[in-house]
């Protein structure tokens, strides 16, 4: 047994533990990758060199999702905005919430798909917005509506979408490096052949790194997804201290079979539950569980049960 | 090079030790502020009540105690206001989430009330004005929990000290009593049954 609060801290721990081993690695292949190139080419390219152009081209693809991400996913969606007195109770419980933790009320939206599913976006708490489907509304309690949206507003308050974006980008910048350094003439010109030793080993192990990385990049992002959801749920917990609404919230989600059918790969991680519903047992599970952007239901309903 | 390891050591230490001081200092303003939040949401259900009361005269005319509990809890909440006693805002706050189980046992025994939209109505905007008031409280909770712990661990305790800040006392509740107790229909939203 431990308490929310014990809870929260303990995720943040494993959360910042999570988010520095993956600026490691990415330091890490970013140094052998620049490495190999320049044993490649033959030359030291000054300043950051392959790095800044790959951190350039990665950061603008990002850049725009970061700063447009609220209205580029809330416009995928076909959202539209709530309404206090049509979407009573959606819009008086997120009302409540930012009360009750000082925060400023997201912008509402409302999604007409009987999937029941939500999501948070929006790059800090100020331009953050929140966005429900009809069916979650439909189907859930108010008190199982305010640990669903509570989770929610975790996410806006801990800047997960920041944390994601960032991640994004460099998840991208992994991917660029590879992909240039596989796609590089290898037939070509060499820089002197009687230069091997130091440098023929970065050659290999940038060809490895730039063939495995991007996959181990991605792997590492998950693992921060799905140590945002479990934290998003220990912080919902401590706002509503409630666990029983997000514990029967969760189980009626996950009962309902219907997939949610404006959710795409990028937008997946937002999702209160995993909005493509992979299911599978034992020792399979567990090795797809690695490539879901969200933990188990079972095991977050264990964990909330855990918090008294 | 050691004595720009010692500036840099000392930089450090002088930039925690004031965004230490300023969480003091602006927790303390915060919390000023959810106090004086409670006594917003509360006279914003001082206006609210006769509204709804109003509205659901025609269809609750039969249930006088309903109202009668509706106007105590108002004139409670008003008085509490006046007073200007955080502890009686409170507690008065709660108070019209008590009107809720006499409301649904009127709903079951009259059944022409039931899926009335005017009723539904005033049961959710009881129930939406108690939360807001419980909110407004648990803010004031969870900054003076904050800023206590920061007070008394480690090493932030060190500038409290020096500071000489004093413990908030943040919301006095009783410990023991009704006020602990949640009653199963607290934590359900009130369910009208159609036919």
């Amino acid at each position: 047994m431990v308490n929310v609060y014990e809870a929260v801290s303990a995720n943040k721990t494993k959360s910042y533990f999570i988010v520095a081993s993956f600026f490691v690695f990415v330091a890490l292949v970013v140094y052998v990758l620049s490495q190999a190139f320049s044993y490649y080419l033959g030359y030291q390219p000054g300043g950051l060199g392959f790095l800044g152009l790959a951190l350039t081209v990665s950061g603008l693809m990002s850049l725009g999702g970061y700063y447009f991400s609220d209205k580029v996913v809330l416009g995928l969606s076909g959202a539209r905005l709530a309404d206090r007195k049509k979407d009573f109770t959606f819009y008086t419980v997120v009302e409540n919430l930012c009360i009750g933790t000082g925060l400023s009320k997201p912008k509402l939206y409302v999604i007409n798909d009987s999937a029941p599913n939500a999501f948070a976006t929006g790059r800090d708490p100020e331009h953050a917005a929140i966005c429900a489907t009809t069916g979650l509304l439909d189907k859930l309690s108010r008190t199982e509506l305010e640990g669903v949206l509570a989770h929610e507003l975790s996410h806006v308050k801990n800047y997960d979408t920041r944390l994601m974006a960032i991640v994004a980008v460099l998840v991208g910048m992994v991917a660029l490096l590879g992909d240039w350094f596989l796609r590089m003439s290898w037939g070509g010109r060499r820089s002197s052949d009687d230069n091997k030793g130091v440098g023929g080993i970065f050659l290999v192990l940038g060809l490895v790194f730039a063939i495995l990385s991007p996959f181990i990049a991605q792997l590492i992002q998950l693992a921060v997804s799905r140590r945002r959801e479990f934290m998003a749920d220990a912080g919902s917990v401590s706002i509503t201290k409630q666990p029983d609404g997000l514990i029967s919230a969760l189980t009626k989600i996950s009962q309902d079979n219907e997939p949610l059918e404006v959710a795409n790969k990028a937008t997946a991680h937002l999702y209160i539950i995993n909005p493509f519903k992979e299911k599978g047992h034992g020792a399979v599970s567990w090795f797809a569980n690695l490539f879901n952007t969200h933990p188990p239901i079972e095991e977050r309903i264990k964990a909330l049960k855990s918090m008294v | 090079m050691v004595i720009y390891l010692i500036i840099g050591i000392i930089v450090l230490i002088a930039l925690w030790a004031i965004s230490t001081y300023n969480f003091f200092v602006s927790s303390k303003t915060r919390v000023k502020a959810s106090v004086q939040e409670i006594g917003n949401q509360l006279k914003r259900q001082i206006d609210l009540i006769p509204n709804l009361e109003e509205s659901v005269k025609g269809y609750l005319k039969h249930e006088k105690d309903i109202f009668d509990k509706l106007t105590d809890a108002r004139k409670a909440v008003s008085a509490a206001v006046k007073s200007g006693d955080l502890q009686k805002m409170a507690d008065a706050g709660t108070k019209f989430a008590s009107v809720l189980p006499g409301l649904t046992i009127a709903v079951e025994d009259n059944p022409e009330l039931k899926g009335s939209e005017v009723v539904t109505n005033l049961m959710n905007e009881l129930r939406d004005t108690a939360d807001k008031v419980m909110y407004a409280r648990r803010l004031v909770i969870d900054l003076t929990a904050d800023y206590n712990v920061r007070r008394a661990t480690f090493p932030s305790n060190l500038i409290a000290q020096m500071l000489n800040l004093e413990e908030l006392p943040g919301l006095i509740t009783p410990e023991k009593g009704e006020f602990l107790e949640v009653k199963e229909l607290e934590t359900k939203k009130p369910q009208i049954k159609l036919n």
